[in-house]
């Protein structure tokens, strides 16, 4: 239990959890503070008046899910760092989480982090959609994670360490990341042909030399296909970059 | 020899909310503390402090003390703040002796009010003298004020909100806590931060304690052994654990020799962590125009510290002669926020103490 382990049950998550249609609906604050406290900040932050008001200082905060629209102002302002915003809306298969990060430095945006759980457990690769660090904000960042849907209500930190080698180049002509083709992979491009037209990777001066293998690799993990499976992408020439005037002079026998 | 309607001793979050509402009220006031800085234990907090608004909640505690410091300047006509500056003596004629920077001073207040804060409580195991063993105030002196890192990797004994907080700070700075530890079956700090510590995957372990710390010349290893719901050992249960650092956070106790050395009616209550003075609703010792604020008084947040310092300070201005004109509701508003913050289930302890601690029969 909570008050031995330091970690919220699975009860007390699930009593602060918003029903499923107001979770698809957009974005919502989750507030994990399950011990009766002296402490209010999260309460007078609200601008739209969607925590119940704490007659008493020391009662839990109550959320209205339906007046809060997950704007993230209680983040920054709880001292106990224990409110998140969870927005389920953000694709298909993938949520928004946002987390309160006092930690330097500050992951970059765009850039592939770990997911980590209640106990600092990696559960999955998440991308860094924002880095929220203004004034307004005080030294406590917020920092929105985009996290496959399952895990939206798993993952409440992050690491940055590249527990699963996002952040590795793949392509180095593009300076195309494994993170990045398996976002791609994730987001239904399943083939070489696909990932090439729509990432850039295998089209720098290599043509693919370094990239391809590596990527239908990633395409046979994720499908469960094997490579012998995997369509090659077209090759066209050149097959190495020339200039455009060497094609202007034509052939000498011509 | 000084005179002075009020003297303040110690200048943290409790004695300097004392002398903003003393001086508020017309009071000269002098603050004395034995430190280079006023804000005492403020300082040190980068985090931020519950409670409400009005103990500024949400502020991280070196703020607090930024704010606090800037409001004494607006009463610089009527505050004389007197820093590097130990008081130590206090005689019953009401002369405090003060050692600044090897001058001795004596000073002789109308009122008085004895802010002096907590000392650190110790544990007591083989080789708990060898370098690398800290208390939490010390790791957060050396690493919040000057910036040193107190070492590689960190064990922290006590779990209560410093140890809890101080864990946090320390991860933040870089340094790896491999672990906090208490004895009893449930860790004493709020379990907000013990959450924020699980997440970054520090082993929170309640029924632990340390038996024996090795190294040559340094800490180099800790032995720690389980104990059961009964905080009794478990034979058998020793491991050892590779830190250059132990933190002792196991608590706090009153500051309060200057009471004892005036003759203040004191009192042991557990629930506050030690010997304390007894004291009426409006923080008056036994003795006429000695009052108290803060841990010394009895060991609590440092929110009920500032809201118990303005207490003090208006009532010891209103016994110096200077009534501030909102007096009544002012007092009654801080009697209102010290309800509030001591009611819910957290705040059991301290109300039970604070019980066993009034002093009835001496009214305002």
């Amino acid at each position: 239990m909570l008050e031995r382990t330091g970690v919220p049950t699975k009860e007390n998550i699930e009593s602060v959890t918003p029903l499923k249609e107001r979770l698809s609906k957009g974005p919502v604050a989750i507030i994990e503070c399950f011990q009766e406290i002296p402490c209010n900040p999260c309460y007078t932050s609200c601008k739209k008046g969607a925590i119940k008001e704490l007659i008493d200082i020391n009662d839990r905060p109550i959320l209205d899910p339906e007046k809060c629209n997950g704007c993230g102002v209680c983040i920054s302002n709880c001292p106990g760092l224990a409110i998140f915003v969870v927005d389920e809306s953000y694709s298909e298969t993938e949520a928004l989480v946002k987390i309160p990060y006092e930690f330097v430095p500050l992951p970059k945006e765009g850039s592939f982090v770990t997911g980590l759980d209640r106990e600092g457990k990696p559960v999955c690769r998440a991308k860094v959609e924002k880095v929220l660090n203004t004034k307004a904000q005080d030294r406590t960042p917020v920092v929105s994670l985009i996290v496959p849907k399952e895990f939206s209500m798993t993952v409440r930190f992050l690491s940055l360490n590249d527990h699963y080698s996002d952040n590795t180049i793949v392509c180095r002509c593009e300076e195309i990341t494994l993170g990045e083709i398996r976002e791609y992979i994730r987001r239904g491009y399943q083939s070489l042909e696909e990932i090439k037209r729509i990432s850039r990777a295998g089209m720098g001066p290599c043509q693919g030399r370094t990239c391809s293998q590596l990527i239908m690799q990633e395409l046979a993990a994720a499908t469960g296909k094997r490579l012998s499976e995997i369509k090659m992408s077209a090759f066209r020439p050149p097959a190495v970059p020339i200039k455009l005037g060497q094609l202007l002079g034509g052939d000498d026998h011509e | 020899m000084i005179h002075t309607e009020i003297a303040i001793v110690g200048g943290g979050p409790a004695g300097l909310c004392a002398a903003i509402k003393a001086a508020e009220s017309g009071a000269k006031v002098i603050v004395l503390d034995r430190n280079s800085q006023l804000g005492g234990q403020l300082i040190k907090q980068t985090h931020m402090f519950f409670g409400s608004q009005k103990q500024y909640a949400s502020h991280r505690g070196i703020d607090i003390a930024n704010i606090l410091i800037s409001k004494l300047e607006d009463y610089k006509d009527k505050i004389t703040v007197m820093l590097d500056a130990t008081v130590i003596g206090l005689y019953e004629d009401r002369v405090l002796t003060v050692d600044q920077g090897g001058k001795y001073i004596k000073i002789k207040p109308d009122t008085l009010i004895i802010a002096t804060g907590a000392s650190e409580k110790f544990q007591a195991f083989p080789n708990n003298d060898l370098p690398g063993i800290y208390g939490a105030g010390a790791v957060q002196t050396l690493m919040n004020v000057y910036g040193v890192a107190p070492g590689e990797s960190v064990f922290m004994v006590g779990a209560g909100n410093i140890g809890l907080i101080v864990s946090y700070q320390l991860m933040q700075a870089g340094i790896k806590v491999k672990g906090v530890i208490c004895r009893g079956p449930k860790f004493g700090g709020y379990a907000v931060h013990a959450s924020k510590l699980r997440r970054l995957g520090v082993p929170v372990m309640p029924s632990h304690k340390v038996v024996y710390a090795h190294g040559k010349d340094k800490l180099e290893r800790i032995t720690l052994i389980k104990l059961d719901e009964n905080k009794k050992e478990i034979p058998g249960t020793e491991f050892d654990i590779e830190v250059d650092v132990l933190c002792i956070a196991t608590g706090l106790t009153p500051l309060a020799e200057l009471l004892w050395q005036m003759g203040c009616e004191m009192k042991y209550i557990s629930e506050l962590s030690g010997h304390v003075p007894l004291r009426d609703k409006n923080l008056m010792t036994s003795l006429d125009g000695i009052y108290v604020a803060g841990d010394v008084a009895g060991i609590e947040e440092a929110s009920s510290a500032m809201v118990e310092g303005s207490l003090a300070g208006l009532c010891a201005a209103k016994a110096a002669g200077h009534i501030h004109p909102d007096f009544e509701a002012l007092v009654a508003d801080c009697h209102k926020q010290l309800y509030d913050l001591r009611s819910g289930p957290e705040g059991e302890a301290i109300r039970k103490g604070l019980s066993k601690a009034e002093l009835k029969e001496v009214g305002l």
